[in-house]
């Protein structure tokens, strides 16, 4: 019994509701049927919008302990980085449930919880700056990797080297200067060899789309389960 | 006057150069301005994940209630479905947390499964099927390096079933079409990693720009002390390993 | 033998990655102090783009715009937003903007305070909307094509949708003469093409970061987007063709000399290597 609850339960929702999502999108009966269709697609896609926000709140959480798992585990050396972290996550939630209840208390105010003045200072001075700068500091290792790892050892390495001069040449302004036939030329192989090039792998992720909801409906793929029992 | 709209300038300013002095060594102020993004980024995630929900479900529900009940009665599946996503925490009732991965999965799935097919097979095929005769000599070398590229790649990524070359024996014309056509897809792909490789230099060097213009340049003094301060914490940390 | 010492040192100073470091972000902030002001040339692909949205579209169409990017990618996509935004508005378009990712809201907000001059004359609500972030990737991008009132009722400001104008003329993807997505991700291209090109036909147009313009290019080849704008070069070309020089035409000159900078670097790292390669062979078949 509690196997059946626990794994094959949610097994047997994931078999239904795809063979009712393709379902609702390929048969056709009458106009009457095609609507309640139409609705209940649209319904089963609404249930997802709901779940993932509950995800991302979930995610948000995972942080929260992580961190304050850290905190005793790892003593003096981290507890104030991880004394950080959970202020900051605590801070921008209570702003944000001021934000919404200032939403239903003073709708004349326009406050909501993405305009909350003290939650938009912060994700507007250390959220963002700080998510550009992870993001960016790549630039200095690849930089790096140019100078100490692009090495032309073989004809397939010159030619990526070729084509990866003329796109930079053609993405460049001072390419222009150097030969005017740079930027249609990076043209050309960004629309031909390199439209060829990523087309099997647009096969190929439409074939794992396929696999993967194949896997699924045959009770093959477990992985999204968690842990095992 | 030191406002917090001043104050936010600068800090955005140390910000960059904390995390950027990473690039150098780890430091003290990097750790602490990458713990303030992990904090400022999970609560962020966590408040739009409210308003998401806010929008979708509870403002419905409380400023037209008779409306809500009568037509997205069904809401409540999967408010439940979400509250149970928190049983992940408990040892005993973790699998609750199952049903709702299984609705997001399978809806997931199956949204994708039922385009897929038209999306990215049916309409990239078609797209190559091209003439390979024709009176534009520039437009049928263009059809014959989309069509043998596209095929070669197509070739490179069979795992399953290819001719394989029995020794001793001589190759079949089926191996040496096969090999031909692996080998354009090689090169094939080598020309758009060319591509992708020079387009990442593009991007990567694109955010650091705008991060320049946007963040450092406009408060370059707030900047130089943040890169100063930065020093320091890298000097103190080499000291203090020795 | 001179020149092989005199590679060996300049292997030994360029070994070290704080010069590296040094000499990318000098080639970043020197020609933006000092404009080199080298002249930006028009595409044919970029412009191709730019008499779709200036022919292709009726005046007063409808356009909806995905924001989809994190405050990294601003520097490349802003620009891309802010020229297609003001070329829709020159032509009298109403424009839903939407965001199928969290990140969205900041770069929206940011995206406002920077183009500031284009939303001057415009009335929140019945010439753009901001629908704000919704949950749900692909299933929230069906949900919305089927109909946008029945996903979410409340836009990112707290206003009711039924009581905003724009939203009473558009619902659904077919209500969209063109939609545009300018994003940083490269699923939520397929999620468009597959949620409202596939079922729906509506045109497409993408505004990609420049590192997955290669792999989403399969897409506008077999006909399933209009064009493609690639990052801050397409931008800087967009912004001349509409008149509003920003950040993307500003960017050129630091891009030319941090792109040089970094060819030089792989020119010098394989002229090494191969003078090492070729001397240890001759030495070896002495």
């Amino acid at each position: 019994m509690s196997l059946v609850v626990r794994r094959y339960a949610p097994q047997a929702i994931v078999t239904i509701i795809i063979l009712l999502t393709v379902m609702f999108f390929y048969f056709y009966v009458n106009p009457e049927t095609s609507e309640a269709f139409s609705r209940a697609d649209k319904a089963l896609s609404d249930w997802v919008v709901v779940i993932t926000s509950f995800a991302l709140i979930v995610g948000g959480i995972d942080i929260l302990r992580f961190h304050l798992v850290r905190m005793r585990k790892e003593g003096l050396r981290q507890a104030p980085f991880s004394a950080v972290t959970i202020s900051l996550l605590v801070l921008m939630v209570l702003f944000a449930l001021h934000g919404w209840y200032l939403s239903y208390a003073d709708p004349a105010a326009g406050i909501a919880i993405t305009t909350q003045p003290q939650f938009r200072w912060l994700y507007l001075n250390v959220y963002a700056p700080a998510d550009a700068a992870v993001y960016s500091i790549l630039v200095f290792y690849m930089a790096s990797a140019s100078y100490r790892a692009f090495r032309v050892r073989n004809p397939m390495a010159l030619l990526l080297l070729v084509v990866a001069l003329i796109v930079i040449f053609g993405n460049t302004t001072v390419g222009g200067l150097l030969w005017p036939g740079f930027l249609s030329l990076r043209d050309w192989v960004m629309t031909v060899p390199n439209t060829a090039a990523f087309r099997p792998i647009t096969i190929g992720a439409g074939l794992g789309i396929i696999i993967l909801g194949l896997r699924l409906l045959t009770w093959r793929e477990v992985s999204w389960m968690g842990r095992r029992e | 006057m030191i406002t917090w709209e001043v104050f936010g300038a600068w800090l955005s300013a140390a910000m960059v150069v904390w995390i950027y002095s990473f690039a150098y060594r780890d430091n003290a102020l990097y750790k602490l301005a990458e713990h303030m993004f992990v904090g400022t980024a999970a609560g962020y995630s966590i408040a739009l994940a409210l308003d998401s929900l806010n929008r979708v479900v509870v403002a419905p529900a409380v400023r037209s209630p008779e409306t809500f009940w009568a037509a997205s009665w069904h809401y409540v599946i999967p408010v439940v479905l979400g509250v149970l996503m928190f049983a992940k925490y408990s040892r005993k009732y973790y699998w609750l947390a199952r049903y709702a991965v299984a609705v997001n999965i399978a809806v997931g799935s199956g949204l994708a499964l039922r385009t897929a097919p038209i999306a990215n097979i049916v309409r990239q095929v078609t797209a190559t099927i091209l003439p390979l005769w024709g009176s534009d000599p520039v437009k049928v070398l263009n059809n014959w390096i989309l069509v043998l590229v596209t095929l070669g790649g197509l070739t490179y990524f069979l795992f399953t079933i290819f001719p394989r070359r029995v020794e001793g024996a001589r190759p079949s014309p089926a191996y040496w079409v096969y090999r031909s056509l692996y080998y354009i897809g090689i090169y094939g792909m080598m020309v758009g990693f060319g591509a992708l490789f020079a387009n990442t230099i593009m991007t990567r060097v694109g955010f650091l720009i705008s991060i320049y213009l946007i963040y450092i340049q406009p408060e370059a003094w707030a900047s130089i002390v943040a890169a100063v301060l930065a020093a320091v914490a890298i000097i103190l940390g080499i000291l203090r390993k020795r | 033998m001179s020149e092989m010492s005199a590679l060996r040192s300049l292997e030994k100073v360029l070994g070290s990655k704080e010069l590296l470091y040094t000499l990318l972000l000098l080639s970043v902030i020197l020609p933006i102090l000092h404009p080199l002001g080298i002249p930006v040339e028009i595409s044919k692909r970029t412009l191709d783009v730019y008499e779709y949205v200036d022919k292709k579209l009726p005046p007063g169409c409808h356009v909806y715009i995905e924001v989809y990017y994190e405050v990294a990618a601003r520097g490349e996509l802003e620009p891309n937003l802010i020229a297609l935004t003001k070329h829709l508005f020159d032509k009298g378009c109403k424009i839903v903007y939407g965001s199928l990712s969290a990140f969205g809201v900041v770069a929206f907000s940011l995206f406002k305070t920077m183009a500031a001059d284009l939303f001057e004359d415009k009335v929140y609500g019945r010439d753009y909307v901001y629908l704000g972030y919704i949950a749900g990737s692909e299933a929230a991008t069906a949900s919305l094509a089927r109909s946008i009132r029945g996903t979410i009722s409340v836009d990112n400001y707290g206003n009711r949708l039924e009581d905003l104008p724009l939203m009473r003329e558009v619902d659904k993807a077919t209500d969209f003469d063109l939609v545009i997505i300018v994003s940083s991700g490269t699923d939520v291209f397929a999620y468009y093409v597959r949620q409202w090109h596939t079922p729906y036909g509506v045109p497409l147009l993408f505004a990609a970061l420049s590192v997955i313009g290669p792999s989403i290019e399969p897409f506008v080849g077999a006909g399933q987007a209009i064009g493609m704008l690639v990052g801050q070069r397409s931008a800087a070309e967009y912004e001349v063709l509409v008149g509003r020089l920003g950040l993307g035409i500003a960017s050129m000159d630091a891009q030319s000399t941090s792109h040089m900078l970094i060819v030089a670097f792989i020119a010098i790292g394989n002229a090494i290597y191969w003078s090492k390669r070729v001397s240890s062979q001759r030495g070896g078949s002495k």
